[in-house]
């Protein structure tokens, strides 16, 4: 049997309606891989053995009745621990939810298990989505698969490595500034955060509401767009989300003579040396294949990270505020020790949330609190209608925008993590797009290799709203030449 | 500036309980990222629309009719405490204190 660890959704696809292997075989190689690397690498917090060998034998079955199946149909995947799964724990890392049962399915879950995908586990992060590195999870440290000594990034941090391990073919990530970009340019995947309101948000426990976005983490465009296609959509259950039409998507030949935006905001000093050389190689390749680059402006970039750390917390503050004791299996022996409610409030939130989630909490509680609110959240919403009419504005003039995912490839362990600010600063450049609700794509520089002792990085290709095929078409047009 | 009551303030609003070894260390990392946000008043904002959302969309309607309506036993599995299929939780008033 080939190693159906290495393949991708497409060629998988291929090799299973070929019978080349059955797709009970293929979901048991990759248990067999996680119980034999994942101890080291530590991208799951939990797995579905005995219910994805039985959810492969289903496709097993209907191939061998002659029944069609879909493009993702026994394609092991792992899900971010943020997103429900009907029986299944989710603890979105956080001990403040480690005993809870899902009672209902995600809608991202329910549309894979539609279409017959295999779900391996749920997927190590940061504590409810709130970091850079995962090294904020309750549970467990998540190694970069490139270099153990380094993080994976954050907070899909799980998801990436997963996939770049070979222990998924292909994972679903989340994303509120960077969460899916950052972790898919650390272990040199690809992530597409989508357009707000591409994706249902029902069954993700909620970070802050207006930016939070589902998305797909594979090993090449191509995987990314099939499962964005299987996933996307309007959903009764989530009123943000669009009726979007995507349509069959562009063709590689529409994309040659596009022209690139580089905003002149991104590519000053403080850039590593490997993200540089990274980027300038990659626009030398695009420019070699057709494309026209040109210089744009957006003078509300710098901004960003400011206005986010504004109004992140304070939707944060809110969303969380449901996580009291009352309502969820939640940190065990708060029950018999509280005397009143409000005693069982504050011991329960006192003890179940790390680090990050209190930050965010009380600054979040700050800038919502009389006195404050205008100085910082009115005023954060006003410089977010600033960030999102620089982009507006280029995109009259451009078709996409290219910009870095961050200022150097991965970091190692500690060396952020005392310092908030400092982790905020992954940050810098994803931050504009989910401010803006624009769809951004992270695309590896080149293919890596495990072992290769190159650290991988990415660059990130931003399109204006609902304009992910135009991302996927020269995201492609990139991976295949 | 953050003073340490203003922060024991922001914990009990946010009904968190947070130890007295913690307060030095938030206020420090709160202290370092309110800093930050002072570029923000460098910005002039007065004729600005604020955006409150990722999205585009006005009001969305739907017809009045239940559907989906959760598995409520696998909900009430979930609950920490249960009397007779009811949620349960300790009392809201202290009843000695009359």
């Amino acid at each position: 049997m080939m190693n159906v660890n290495e393949l991708t959704i497409k060629e998988f696809h291929s090799g299973l309606t070929e019978k080349k292997f059955s797709a009970k075989e293929a979901t048991g190689e990759f248990l067999k891989a996680i119980d034999a690397k994942d101890g080291e690498i530590g991208a799951y917090l939990s797995i579905f053995g005995e219910e994805a060998l039985a959810a492969a034998s289903v496709v097993d079955e209907k191939i061998a009745s002659g029944d069609g199946i879909s493009e993702i149909a026994g394609v092991p995947m792992a899900l971010k621990d943020n997103m429900l799964v009907k029986g299944m724990k989710t603890t979105a890392a956080s001990k403040m939810l480690e005993n809870y049962v899902a009672s209902y399915d995600a809608t991202v879950v329910r549309k894979l298990k539609d279409a017959n995908a295999v779900l391996l586990g749920k997927a190590n992060m940061d504590e409810f989505a709130m970091g850079s590195s995962t090294e904020y999870s309750a549970f467990k440290k998540t190694k970069n698969p490139y270099d153990l000594s380094r993080v994976p990034g954050g907070s899909s941090g799980g998801s990436a490595a997963a996939v770049a391990a070979g222990l998924a073919m292909a994972a679903l990530g989340s994303d509120t500034s960077g969460s899916i970009c950052l972790p898919a340019s650390f272990c040199g995947i690809v992530g597409l955060r989508p357009t707000y309101g591409a994706v249902s948000r029902s069954g993700l426990i909620a970070m802050a509401s207006s930016l939070d976005q589902i998305g797909p983490m594979a090993k090449t465009v191509e995987d990314a767009e099939i499962l964005f296609r299987h996933f996307a959509g309007k959903d009764a259950l989530d009123s943000t989300t669009v009726n979007h039409v995507y349509g069959a998507g562009e063709h590689l030949d529409d994309a040659r003579g596009l022209k690139i935006g580089l905003p002149k905001e991104f590519f000053v000093s403080g850039l590593s040396r490997e993200v540089e050389e990274g980027l300038e190689f990659a626009v030398q390749k695009f420019k070699k294949l057709g494309i026209e680059f040109r210089e744009i402006e957006l003078p509300h970039a710098k901004y960003a990270l400011s206005c986010y750390y504004i109004i992140m917390p304070a939707e944060v503050s809110s969303n969380l505020a449901r996580f009291d004791g009352v309502r969820y299996q939640g940190v065990a022996g708060m029950r018999n020790e509280a005397k009143s409610l409000s005693d069982l409030y504050l011991a329960t939130r006192g003890t179940g949330f790390g680090p990050e989630p209190r930050r965010r909490i009380l600054l979040g509680t700050f800038v919502l609190s009389a006195g404050y609110y205008d100085a910082y959240y009115a005023k954060a919403q006003k410089v977010r209608r600033l960030i999102k009419n620089d982009f507006d504005e280029a995109f009259k003039n451009v078709d996409a925008i290219m910009a870095p995912v961050a200022p150097a490839p991965a970091f190692r362990f500690g060396e952020k993590i005392s310092d908030p600010m400092a982790m905020y600063l992954s940050d810098i450049f994803t931050t504009q797009t989910n401010l803006a609700g624009i769809p951004a794509l992270a695309v590896p520089i080149k293919q890596y290799s495990l072992g290769g002792g190159e650290l991988p990085v990415g660059f990130q290709l931003i399109g204006n709203r609902f304009e992910e095929n135009r991302l996927f078409a020269l995201g492609k047009l990139y991976e295949k030449n | 500036m953050l003073t340490k009551k203003d922060l024991e303030k922001l914990a009990d609003l946010s009904r968190m309980k947070i130890e007295e070894g913690e307060e030095e260390k938030l206020l420090h990392d709160l202290g370092g990222v309110l800093a930050h946000f002072e570029e923000l008043k460098e910005l002039p904002t007065d004729d600005v629309e604020p955006m409150n959302g990722g999205t585009s969309s006005l009001n969305v309607w739907r017809n009045d009719e239940t559907t989906g309506a959760l598995d409520g036993e696998a909900a009430k599995k979930e609950f920490p405490e249960t009397k007779d299929g009811y949620l349960k939780v300790p009392a809201v008033f202290d009843a000695s204190a009359d």
